[in-house]
């Protein structure tokens, strides 16, 4: 007996099926069916997945969608037999779900007999079969004659036979014959609680509230072929016909050929003579003078390999954006394995030469012969123009043959536990004090004690029930949004490959897909993607005249220097507190040490325990060796050709996977399997498998498997923060470029990284700290002075009127036009504006009206005596000529200084008056604080308290319940760490607070220094104080508090 | 929020979670604007024993016009002190401050010391230090002006009006002058409506079966007269007994329909007067009527049988029904959408709106009895265990032995699986596969009857066989 279901909706019918695709499809195979089908709800963003989960187990699955109607066309099944049939399917859902909004598609009869052609069709029958249906199922058998079925399930409902006969009696009538499906919701009945509560999630209602709305029963599960044939007991045919129909389809997802677009490709040219000829007059470019030898031999190899491969066309279409960017003066670097490739970096793709000492090119790491997968080129792009870059590819390949990734949204362990929550009718505190207790973990289900904190009992039983099942609904897909910038291009109409979709934007699209289905298929990607820090380099190398980022003097040693001692507020990448502890601890010398420095502080080699092994190896504290697999197994030093150039410690993704083949003996394909079930959490069940197969291979070849474990949770931890080394180098030269121009000019560095605005660590008021720090000097924004963008005055910074909170770049462009036009009075401006009331009022209260003679008190008041001219000059110009009446001088109370220091932060989150603290100084010296400067001339060990405001508060996963906190006071700013103990003991004061005092003993190591907290005074209340006009009345209330800086708080 | 959570550094507009996440023993609670509105209501009416004249100040004030009534509690002070010693007694923190007008006595009260009392024309020396948040400012406007230095009132009072007015409209220096006295103010007085509520006191107290019930339809009738005058009708009647030595008992009859027909309330009351025990005599009866509601006056027919509408005819039978057999006894059954035969009949009021009702057409689904579903009209309290014979997996039983009595199965339709619901049960022992098996059978006698099978088939183990449900 065989039998195919082919009726199965995965979790990718979102909120409806309650199993994985691979799920479903590794089920089939256990229950030898013969092929599955797989019919999501309008979609078929499910299918690669269950198709490349079938083609590794070598399973058959059948690609088709259930298509639901907005018209009375009842529901189908629709099953492609050929390519062609896939391409009229898949404009068929393009179709619906381009005229839908996002997330929903709406089709109609027209839309079927349009796209028809080549489609088998299970039609699946209403609850309840009527004349109308009967007369819409002959018309759909006569349109398709012969390749129209009538879907019959066998729910356990309360009349299954007599429905069943009814059927086969329609069918008899209509030509459809009978086909026996079970209309699967998940793939073995365990699965029922997490289908009711998907239901209750859907409906919006709790599990109480569902009734009828939920299945009756569990039965809607997959089913062996002898269990299908039993249930069907008088319709053998019905059971049969499912392996006929699966042998009429011949479609496949491998027929998805890839074709790479032509456009770059000049005519009368091949593909590779161009870009052999690009690469050529790129490396003349890159290596003035001569070629060196060994450019010009990894040119020859690397050519003939794309050549080979057939990726000219790849490269092409890559370097034909990146050179567009470049003639645009949008700056661009490509990231990831591509700058593992010689051809890149001459094309201007990549920017650090890979053939300089220490890098050793593995052009085998981009593209192999063996892996046969496309390139994969992940392009970063200054944040602010990479818009422009993306209108560019959609004109360049038409919005047809050019779309946007998908990006698949799982249920994350705060959204599982608070719709499931929901669901079990729990209120929604609780839901949200259980939400709250996730404190990052990933992928656990809280544990109890984080639980017991937010005062909930883990043992009660919907508490254990709700967390169970969050635990299972754990990443599932949620709903699909767009990639950042993965663009997939292709030769022919991509929608007659994948649907095409709208995005929450308007005039956004988006294919079905996401990255990884884009690589199993082996289709089209180029990654453009956006990075702060590139406008902010932009911006520096056009104030300072250089044009290229390779033009920056190589290996400064002041510039390592200054990164030695930690003094790299705002660099790249290294300027979190995790790294500023590294840096000194790590000394880099040269641009190697960046690209580890900058691999090193990450989850996978803390959780791998591989950090402190290497700082002692590479302080000689520790010998260096390579752990040897037993002599009978290999090579002794197999593993000093993978590791050498780390000592002996894995740090790269790419190490971790040559361990994987070298020392666990992965097959290249396993191991590939091993990074993807690792970077997206596609195959949770996969990854124990993995374990043990990694764990047991190295230890059955004799290395310590304590070893080998360590290897392996490294591997674990590269999963969500994966990087790799060439990814750490193409990092590493920004680190370098920014560090450079912070050392060698902090005026430009400030203002450069302040107009590019938000992004990095630090906050405007510590980037300005820290320039001034270093004898910048800094002046205030102000509305005659200052254009939208920090500027620089001769050796100084003029900051721009983009610090002030809430001012629009469009009121500040009238402004300046209007003072370029020779505006030299309130009224004069407030004549320019389109909101003059708001705008003036910003300015004055960010006290940006000095250069007119007021301070904010005084500007404020002239503002507001504007008001009603300006209100008059929008509703009746004629009034406003009037112009405001005389009025006599009125003395405002005068501003004590501490006031304009907390308005100086309300209003431009920064000041330039005087730092807060200083206002406190008296009082933390009575006591008996230290400065945060004078903790360099402490001794190790000495008790001491130091107080400021608090900027950072992390509690890093890989910590195991220690709290960083980063304080700020007028001298520079200082670190401490709480121990759970002392946590636990000042909750409070330690999530809470503003203004801290922390109380505990020096620890320095090196240049690095922690204050390990031992108690704490909060001072927050205090802050108020600053707020005061003059001593407070007798019967005065409290002053409502004061918040300077909004701490950043990572959990 | 309260002094103690302020004390802490939380504060309002904070997340509830984070504020809990800093002090664990927090006790939070739902804002109920609605229920502090009507809070702060009923304590208004309650102030009516201090003067009549009380006007709201939401959300958490209230003015009282003293004027002339102080001196009943021995002088301004003593008043304040005896009204905060009363609210105090109930739990319900307060301050309070007595002044010329409303705008300084809302300002003392406070922002300055508790209990402050400040005689008319010592407004502008008494109010210049508070802050300028006392002078009933909205929340910008007030940020605005403690931005320019105009902290205090004192401060904003010197400088000149109009150029305040040009900068911050009418309303500051309007505020500025109601607080100084200078501007007069109306309140708008809350005056507590009339109850329906009616009294008949007796010059002789009464105690005799027969005078009770005839006070009963006195004082009824009084009351229903000012029901049918006023278009209303009650649908719950209290009628209270005062004895002359203070005890007082209390009959209450409810209606299923709003009603004022004097005779079907007294004939309501009439079985249980004979529960009053008049002691040494009553001398006062009052009676109360709750749930009014609009009552369209009927014109009744000339001929005798009257065009009602269902309800209205069972109605009187309903309450009869009610009123002695108890609330809870009389229900009418309605289906609710569970598949759990069990828990798919829910008891509503007797007359309450049907849903799906057959009249209306096939019923959505998820609503009332669905036909495609078939349950037994009889659905026993507990299923009844059977002996059972079935031979395969899925088949019907082909006879059962229920009460003693073989029944053979002639035909049979199942099964219907019904799977628990697992949510209803503890988590560990919950089995999401744990399924019944229904089956509607019927005998040779004609009888048909909903059996179901416990638990899977499986082999070896017997299953269990059960009788729920008779068909007609």
């Amino acid at each position: 007996m065989t039998y195919a279901e082919l009726h199965t909706t995965t979790n990718y019918s979102f909120l409806r099926g309650a199993s994985h695709p691979g799920e479903l499809v590794l089920t089939a195979k256990a229950l030898g069916m013969g092929a599955i089908g797989i019919t999501d709800r309008n979609t078929l963003a499910g299918v690669v997945r269950a198709w490349s989960k079938g083609w590794a187990l070598g399973m058959r699955v059948l690609t088709g969608c259930r298509l639901d109607f907005a018209d009375e066309t009842p529901s189908l099944l629709c099953y492609p037999t050929d390519r062609e049939a896939w391409g009229r399917l898949t404009r068929l859902l393009t179709v619906g779900q381009r005229r839908s909004k996002k997330g929903e598609c709406c089709l109609t009869r027209a839309d079927l007999e349009a796209h028809g052609a080549g489609q088998l069709i299970l039609v699946v029958p209403p609850l309840r079969t009527d004349v109308h249906f009967l007369a819409r199922l002959e018309r759909l058998a006569d349109d398709f004659h012969g390749r129209v079925w009538l879907a019959a399930a066998r729910p356990y409902g309360p009349r299954d036979l007599v429905r069943l006969a009814a059927l086969d009696d329609l069918a008899t009538r209509t030509g459809a014959p009978m086909i026996a499906v079970n209309d699967v919701l998940y793939h073995g009945p365990e699965r029922r609680p997490l289908q009711d509560i998907l239901t209750c999630i859907r409906e919006k209602c709790s599990i109480d509230q569902a009734g009828l709305r939920l299945e009756a029963n569990a039965e809607r599960h997959l089913k062996t072929p002898a269990e299908m044939a039993r249930l069907f007991p008088r319709w053998p045919a019905a059971v049969a016909r499912t392996m006929e129909v699966a042998e009429r389809i011949t479609f496949d997802l491998s027929q998805l050929k890839y074709e790479y677009p032509d456009e770059p490709v000049p005519p009368g040219k091949t593909a590779i003579a161009h870009l052999t000829d690009l690469a050529w007059s790129g490396a003349a470019w890159r290596y003035p003078g001569e070629i060196p030898e060994k450019v010009r031999k990894l040119l020859d190899s690397e050519l003939a390999l794309i050549e080979e491969l057939d990726f000219p066309n790849y490269f092409l279409t890559v370097h034909d954006i990146v050179a567009w960017a470049k003639a645009e003066g949008i700056l661009c670097q490509g990231r990831g394995s591509a700058a593992n490739s010689v051809v890149c970096f001459c094309l201007g793709i990549t920017a650090v030469d890979p053939t300089k000492p220490d890098h050793d090119v593995l052009f085998a790491r981009f593209i192999s012969r063996e892996r046969n997968e496309p390139p994969d080129i992940d392009v970063d792009f200054e944040h602010e123009r990479r818009e422009l870059v993306m209108q560019y590819v959609y004109g360049r390949y038409g919005r047809d043959r050019a779309a946007i990734c998908a990006t698949v949204i799982h249920y994350r362990p705060r959204s599982a536990i608070r719709d499931v929550g929901k669901a079990l009718g729990l209120t929604e505190d609780v839901t949200a004090a259980l939400a709250g207790t996730i404190w990052g973990s990933w992928g656990d289900s809280p544990a109890d004690d984080h639980i017991r904190q937010s005062g909930l009992d883990p043992d009660s039983p919907e508490i254990r029930r709700a967390t169970a099942l969050a635990g299972e609904i754990l990443n599932f897909p949620r709903h699909l949004s767009q990639h950042v910038g993965g663009f997939v291009l292709t030769k022919r109409r991509l929608d007659e490959t994948v649907p095409i979709g709208n995005g929450a934007m308007k005039d956004r699209t988006f294919i079905e897909w996401d990255k990884d289905d884009i690589d199993d298929l082996g289709l089209m990607k180029v990654d453009v993607l956006a990075l702060g820090m590139l406008t902010a380099i932009k911006w520096a190398m056009d104030a300072l005249g250089i044009a290229d980022m390779a033009d920056i003097p190589e290996e400064d040693p002041a510039v390592y220097d200054m990164l030695s001692h930690a003094d790299s507020v705002g660099v790249f990448q290294v300027e979190s507190r995790a790294q500023m502890s590294m840096l000194p601890r790590l000394k880099p010398k040269k641009f190697y040490d960046l690209v580890i420095e900058v691999a090193i502080v990450r989850p996978g080699p803390i959780q791998g325990d591989m950090v402190h092994p290497y700082l002692r190896r590479r302080d000689g504290i520790e010998p260096v060796d390579f752990p040897k697999p037993s002599p009978e197994h290999g090579p002794e030093d197999e593993l000093r050709l993978v590791l050498g150039k780390t000592l002996g410690v894995p740090l790269f993704q790419e190490q971790a996977m040559r361990l994987a083949i070298d020392a666990a003996k992965f097959t290249a394909e396993e191991a590939n399997g091993l990074r993807r079930s690792m970077a997206t959490f596609r195959n949770l069940g996969d990854i124990r498998d993995h374990e043990a197969k990694f764990v047991g291979g190295m230890a059955g070849r004799g290395y310590d498997p304590a070893f080998a474990q360590r290897c392996f949770d490294q591997i674990k931890g590269f999963g969500s923060y994966g990087f790799p080394e060439s990814h750490a180098v193409s990092f590493a030269m920004l680190v370098y470029v920014s560090a450079w121009i912070k050392h060698h000019h902090p005026d430009v560095f400030l203002a450069a990284m302040l107009n590019s605005q938000p992004m990095g660590f630090y906050q405007p008021a510590q980037l300005v700290r820290d320039a001034r720090e270093h004898g910048v000097e800094v002046r205030a924004a102000d509305v005659m002075l200052s254009a939208w963008d920090c500027t620089l005055e001769t050796g100084t910074v003029r900051l721009g009127l983009r610090q002030i909170v809430g001012l629009s770049e469009d009121e500040a462009d009238r402004l300046i036009e209007a003072r370029t036009a020779g505006a030299r009075t309130l009224p004069q401006l407030a004549a320019s504006l389109a909101s003059p009331r708001r705008s003036l009022e910003l300015l004055a209260e960010a006290d940006a009206l000095r250069s007119l003679g007021m301070d904010r008190r005084a500007g404020l008041w002239a503002v507001k005596g504007l008001a009603p001219e300006a209100k008059a000059q929008v509703d009746a110009p004629l009034l406003a000529l009037m112009g405001p009446p005389a009025e006599g001088r009125v003395q405002l109370p005068a501003m004590p200084l501490p006031a304009h220091v907390v308005e100086d932060y309300r209003t431009t989150s920064l000041s330039l008056k005087a730092h807060p603290v200083t206002f406190f100084r008296p009082l933390l010296s009575e006591m008996g604080a230290v400065t945060a400067a004078g903790l360099k001339t402490m001794k190790d060990g000495v008790r001491l308290c130091v107080g400021g405001l608090v900027l950072v508060r992390q509690r890093p996963g890989t910590a195991k319940g220690v709290v960083f906190i980063t304080l700020e006071d007028e001298t520079g700013s200082a670190n401490a760490v709480v121990w759970k103990a002392a946590f636990a003991a000042n909750r409070r004061a330690v999530m809470g607070s503003r203004f801290l005092v922390v109380h505990g003993r020096l620890q320095r190591a090196g240049e690095v220094i922690h204050v390990v907290a031992e108690r704490f005074t909060d001072l927050t209340g205090r802050l108020a104080e600053m707020r005061l006009e003059a001593p407070a009345p007798p019967d005065a209330r409290p002053a409502p508090s004061t918040r300077l800086v909004r701490s950043r708080d990572f959990h | 929020m309260n002094g103690a959570a302020a004390a802490l550094g939380l504060f309002v507009g904070q997340k509830a979670t984070d504020a809990d996440a800093l002090v664990p023993e927090l006790a939070v609670a739902d804002a109920e604007p609605a229920a502090d509105a009507a809070a702060l209501t009923a304590l208004a009416d309650w102030c009516a024993r201090f003067s009549p004249a009380v006007a709201l100040d939401p959300p958490d004030g209230l003015f009282l016009d003293i004027s002339g009534v102080a001196h009943l509690w021995g002088g301004e002070a003593a008043m304040a002190r005896d009204l905060i010693m009363r609210l105090g007694r109930n739990g319900i923190p307060a301050r309070a401050a007595v002044a010329g007008g409303p705008g300084a006595a809302w300002a003392l009260a406070r922002f300055a010391q508790a209990g402050a009392i400040l005689a008319s024309g010592g407004e502008a020396a008494r109010l210049a230090p508070l802050p300028a948040a006392a002078l009933r400012l909205a929340p910008a406007e007030a940020a605005q002006i403690a931005r320019l230095g105009l902290s205090t009132i004192g401060a904003l009072g010197v400088l000149p009006r109009d150029q305040i007015t040009r900068r911050f409209g009418p309303g500051v220096v309007l505020r500025l002058d109601q607080a100084l006295g200078e501007a007069r103010e109306a309140l708008t007085y809350r005056r507590p409506p009339n109850p329906w509520f009616t009294r008949l006191a007796f010059a002789e107290p009464i105690s005799a079966p027969e005078d009770m019930a005839r006070v009963t339809a006195d004082i009824t009738a009084r009351l229903c007269a000012r029901l049918e005058s006023e278009g209303q009708g009650g649908r719950r009647f209290e009628l209270c007994f005062h004895r002359l030595d203070g005890v007082t008992q209390s009959l209450v009859i409810g209606l299923a329909l709003p009603g004022r027909e004097t005779g079907a309330i007294v004939r309501l009351f009439a079985p249980k007067l004979d529960t009053v025990d008049p002691g040494f005599g009553i001398e006062v009866v009052t009676l109360a009527v709750e749930g009014v509601q609009p009552l369209g006056a009927r014109q009744e027919r000339l001929d005798e049988d009257r065009d009602v509408m269902p309800e209205e005819g069972v109605a009187p039978l309903v309450d009869r029904l009610t009123n002695r057999l108890g609330e809870a006894a009389v229900w009418r059954a309605e289906a609710f959408p569970s598949h759990d035969p069990e828990r798919a009949v829910a008891r509503k009021p007797p007359l309450s709106p049907m849903i799906g009702s057959p009249a209306l057409g096939s019923p959505v689904l998820g609503e009332g009895w669905d036909p495609e579903r078939p349950r037994p009209l009889r659905l026993l309290r507990r299923p009844e265990p059977i002996e059972a014979m079935a031979l395969v997996p899925d088949d019907p039983p082909a006879s059962f032995r229920w009460r003693g009595v073989l029944h053979r199965v002639r035909r049979a339709e199942g099964p219907e699986r019904l799977a628990e619901e697992w949510w209803r049960r503890p988590f560990e022992d919950a089995e999401p596969g744990r399924a019944r098996d229904y089956y509607r059978v019927e005998d040779e006698a004609g009888g048909r009857f909903w059996l179901f099978r416990d638990g899977l088939y499986q082999a070896g183990a017997g299953p269990k066989w059960w009788l729920h449900g008779l068909f007609g």
